[in-house]
């Protein structure tokens, strides 16, 4: 199928599921508190806009908690990426710090919030921590892995070409790995993402997951359903670039 | 002629259970500086191992692997390797690829540049040079590979069934460019195949190997001359029997081989 042809019928799928909603509000075939309609969802946006939610503008709320998410990811890339790379090199190193991280990444996140609480705090420090150790503990795994999938016969021709070791690491070994750790990076962020709303349960006062939850409070569910929506738009947002920077900077991936 | 690549009383053993088996039993071979040697023989005849012996990638349980006169240790830049797949490095030019190995010791790029395209019009290549790997057929990635491993100048080149994924066509045409590009330099190769007909047209000298243990039963010193037509190969008077010789021998070792399956 051709991108172009794709991405038309993924508009069109789109369409009739919003037209579906639409319809389904308004002719009450559910209960509006439950369903409200997309027009009433655009009335709330617009007052959201105008005069915030709890005080807070709505363009803060997203602005917060992106600014969260992505300081959370940025730190979590820059050191999950090296260590998981060692680990994956030196066995000595993978032996020692493996049982923690097997330990930690199928742990739900929201188990550690009180921790977070109790050690961090109700302010910033603690929602930090539990997006970073979410995305981090995704990288290492994933940033190891790619180490393994790297072909051995690249690094053979390296050494009969006469590279050294440093070299085989900074010009076969890092290169190779860089359309596993594009994948790894994707897949965490995706990780790191979905623990923002664990992470704003965390006595917030602003915040999209903070804002879907207070909502939730006051069976306000046309805030509920937009804070939904913006999450989930952001959410594939971020995808979509970090897969046109993959596209940018590994334009071979996949391709022999 | 001086002594390049030598092999003395070579033994390797396989060694993981259950499968445990003598890879190689006492091997012993010369190669003459700037010769072409083929070494042919059925599949898990340890031909291949051969090449990693040479290129330093196993050490022998016993007996010596010499290059130039020095025990070969670990791999390096005087035996360069074409494997069966190219193994370009897809995230460089083909410019760069072919001179990947001068950069590593601190040449400069445009040092080097112009050399590498000299090899890249060699192997039919110009115009190419910019173009990603991952942009080319299966016939040019190799002649890229063959530019990459000649281009820093080896003593050696060995040569692992290196056109054994083509198709027949571009096989020849690999073969024609691969005895031209040799006739042109003063490079020792050594050629692993199972291709009768490829060996008889590459080498100055085919040695016919048998399978586990794997061992050097033949030796056949071409009477094919340095000038050779691929397409005319075929008419020269000694021809046909070398090449039913040849073919027999393989043939016999190939079978017994499947009876001591």
């Amino acid at each position: 199928m051709k991108m172009g042809q794709h991405i038309t019928i993924s508009v069109i799928s789109v369409g009739i599921f919003f037209a579906l909603w639409q319809i389904a509000a308004t002719r009450q075939w559910v209960d509006p508190l439950l369903l409200p309609s997309l027009t009433d969802i655009g009335l709330t946006t617009e007052e959201l806009l105008a005069d915030g939610y709890r005080q807070v503008p709505l363009w803060q709320h997203v602005g917060v908690s992106l600014a969260r998410a992505l300081s959370a990811f940025s730190v979590a890339v820059i050191l999950g990426i090296p260590l998981g790379l060692l680990m994956g090199l030196s066995e000595g190193l993978s032996a020692v710090l493996n049982p923690f991280v097997q330990f930690l990444r199928p742990l739900p996140k929201i188990a550690l919030i009180p921790l977070a609480v109790v050690w961090l705090g109700i302010g910033e420090a603690s929602k930090f921590f539990l997006i970073f150790i979410a995305t981090f503990l995704s990288v290492v795994v994933g940033a190891n892995a790619a180490v393994e999938r790297i072909g051995r016969s690249r690094i053979r021709v390296a050494q009969t070409l006469g590279a050294s070791r440093r070299q085989i690491f900074l010009r076969v070994v890092l290169p190779d790995a860089l359309p596993e750790l594009f994948t790894t990076v994707r897949l965490s962020v995706g990780i790191g993402w979905t623990s923002l709303i664990a992470a704003e349960m965390v006595a917030a006062s602003s915040g999209l997951g903070w804002m879907v939850i207070n909502a939730s409070s006051y069976l306000r569910t046309d805030i509920v359903m937009l804070g939904i929506l913006l999450l989930g738009g952001i959410g594939y947002l971020l995808d979509l670039l970090l897969l046109g920077l993959q596209r940018l900077f590994v334009p071979w991936a996949g391709k022999e | 002629m001086a002594e390049q690549i030598a092999l003395e009383d070579v033994s390797l053993q396989f060694t993981a259970k259950p499968h445990a088996f003598t890879v190689l039993e006492d091997i012993s071979l010369t190669l003459q500086k700037g010769e072409f040697v083929v070494l042919l023989g059925p599949s898990g005849c340890g031909k291949s191992t051969i090449l990693n012996l040479v290129a330093g990638f196993l050490q022998p349980d016993t007996g010596r692997v010499l290059c130039g006169g020095k025990i070969v240790q670990k791999p390096g830049p005087a035996r360069g390797m074409i494997f069966q797949q190219p193994n370009l490095f897809p995230w460089l030019s083909v410019l760069d690829n072919v001179t990947f190995g001068p950069r590593l010791s601190r040449h400069r790029k445009e040092d080097v540049n112009a050399e590498a395209m000299d090899w890249l019009a060699r192997v039919g290549l110009q115009g190419f040079e910019h173009h990603a790997p991952w942009q080319l057929s299966g016939g040019m990635k190799q002649r890229v590979a063959l530019a990459r491993a000649w281009l820093p100048g080896p003593e050696v080149l060995l040569l692992d069934e290196p056109f054994g994924a083509l198709d027949a066509q571009t096989r020849l045409m690999m073969q024609e460019l691969l005895r031209s590009a040799w006739l042109e330099t003063d490079t020792t190769l050594l050629f692993v195949t199972h291709d009768v007909e490829e060996a008889l047209f590459l080498a100055d000298r085919i040695l016919v190997m048998s399978a586990k243990p794997g061992k050097i039963v033949e030796e056949i010193v071409s009477p094919f001359g340095r000038e050779r037509d691929i397409e005319t190969l075929a008419e020269h008077p000694q021809y046909s029997e070398i090449k039913h010789h040849v073919l027999h021998r393989v043939r016999q070792e190939a079978k017994r081989h499947l009876n001591t399956l």
